[in-house]
């Protein structure tokens, strides 16, 4: 087919307009063309993505950058279920052999007693998240930031510092570890919601300690006085 | 949150690492040109909104599906909104659709851009907002007529010819020329 053709056919599948016939016709020729005009197939959905701009401006309510914030946070696990599954592809393949050894290590390294304290965090985490979700929205400030602050300050700091080389490197950045994504999110939910409760434990503390010294004073007067008596 | 001075594909970069405030930054950059996008196509507000929301989550959750070497965060998200869109009024007006599914969003939502395609960020696009208009205003009426019949309306040549009354192929070769002369025009005003 020549190319002039080829880019009619482009025209119409950047506008979704092709026939069925045409569009099977178009995808076997980028699989079998060794000259597909995939510059010309580039410069057409830039354009029909201009047309947009001839449109005058309209603003979506502020409420839904709140909404937004709250579906996003509805999809955690998912998201939390992706950077599992690129940290997964990221580690090296173990030969099988190798496979019963590693396992025994890692069991040595990580006691049952750990892992405990791990899945108590975890459910911790949960808590905390059931609560934040039942929180009235308008409340907050209208941010991201509470979806999923996998990210600590620092490491954005660093990882802004790094855009610049790692784009013309063109990888998608790591994400974070889930321990520190359990850690931050603690972090968070104790700062937000634990502080008061807290402070009022440390207030009550204080108080007890004073009322024992007191009584400490009292009985060993008590004891003074017993022992002048006899 | 203050604009901030990266660009579309640092900002989209940091998206990757599921940076929330890096979502943030890209919702407060870009939801006024998206929404105005499908405002235009659903024609009702609260809808609009609706689908502008769940742009962005497909967005955090197909961030991975982004080509990190085409890189062209404007177009890739234009087209996803315009997808998105067409897709929720083709539902809403009882088409017989595939099931919404991860699948059915990979492959007629998330875009497949050319890989020869130049990267565009929006603030560069809003610098060619004015050669646009002069270019679209060069357009016969009806060649623009067609254009936003298939671009915001979503119809396919056969509702284009039934609509105007008129044969597919003529329906056809309107549109390939309209498209035509605008990349020309465009590319003359460059």
């Amino acid at each position: 087919m020549d190319k002039k053709k080829i880019v009619d056919l482009i025209k119409l599948e950047v506008l979704r307009c092709l026939s069925e016939k045409d569009n099977e016709s178009l995808q076997s020729l980028k699989v079998e063309e060794i000259e597909f005009p995939w510059k010309e197939l580039g410069d057409y959905q830039n354009l029909i993505a201009l047309l947009p701009l001839s449109l005058e401006l309209d603003h979506p309510s502020n409420e839904l950058k709140n909404k937004t914030a709250m579906k996003l946070y509805d999809i955690r696990d998912q998201i939390k279920a992706k950077i599992d599954a690129r940290k997964a592809q990221e580690l090296p393949e173990v030969p099988a052999a190798e496979l019963s050894l590693s396992v025994e290590s890692v069991e040595v390294i990580e006691p049952a007693e750990q892992i405990e304290v791990e899945e108590k965090v975890l459910v911790e985490v949960e808590e905390g998240v059931q609560f934040i979700s039942d929180e009235p929205l308008a409340a907050k400030e209208q941010s991201f930031g509470f979806v999923s602050d996998f990210k600590g300050k620092d490491e954005s700091e660093t990882l802004s510092h790094h855009t610049n080389d790692e784009i013309s490197a063109k990888q998608p950045p790591k994400p974070v570890t889930e321990k520190e994504m359990i850690e931050k999110v603690v972090k968070d939910f104790i700062k937000t919601h634990m502080e008061r409760e807290h402070e009022s434990l440390r207030s009550n503390i204080n108080k007890n300690k004073i009322l024992s010294i007191v009584l400490f004073v009292i009985s060993l007067l008590l004891i003074v006085a017993l022992f002048i008596i006899k | 949150m203050a604009e901030s001075n990266q660009t579309d594909a640092e900002i989209m970069l940091k998206v990757a690492g599921y940076d929330s405030k890096a979502l943030e930054q890209l919702y407060d950059r870009y939801s006024p040109i998206l929404y105005t996008l499908i405002k235009k196509i659903v024609d009702d507000s609260e809808t609009a909104e609706e689908i502008l929301s769940d742009v962005f989550v497909i967005v955090w959750r197909q961030i991975d599906q982004f080509d990190f070497k085409v890189n062209n965060v404007y177009t890739w998200l234009v087209t996803l909104t315009r997808n998105k869109a067409m897709d929720v009024m083709n539902r809403k007006a009882g088409k017989l659709l595939p099931d919404y599914d991860d699948h059915y969003e990979k492959e007629l939502i998330l875009p497949k851009l050319s890989p020869e395609i130049q990267a565009l960020e929006l603030k560069d696009v809003m610098d060619k907002k004015d050669n646009l208009n002069k270019a679209l205003s060069s357009l016969t009426d009806a060649q623009k007529y067609v254009l936003e019949l298939s671009y915001y309306g979503g119809m396919d040549l056969t509702e284009i010819a039934n609509k105007m009354n008129i044969p597919s192929v003529t329906v056809k070769s309107k549109l390939q020329v309209a498209f035509g002369n605008l990349m020309q025009k465009v590319s003359e005003a460059k």
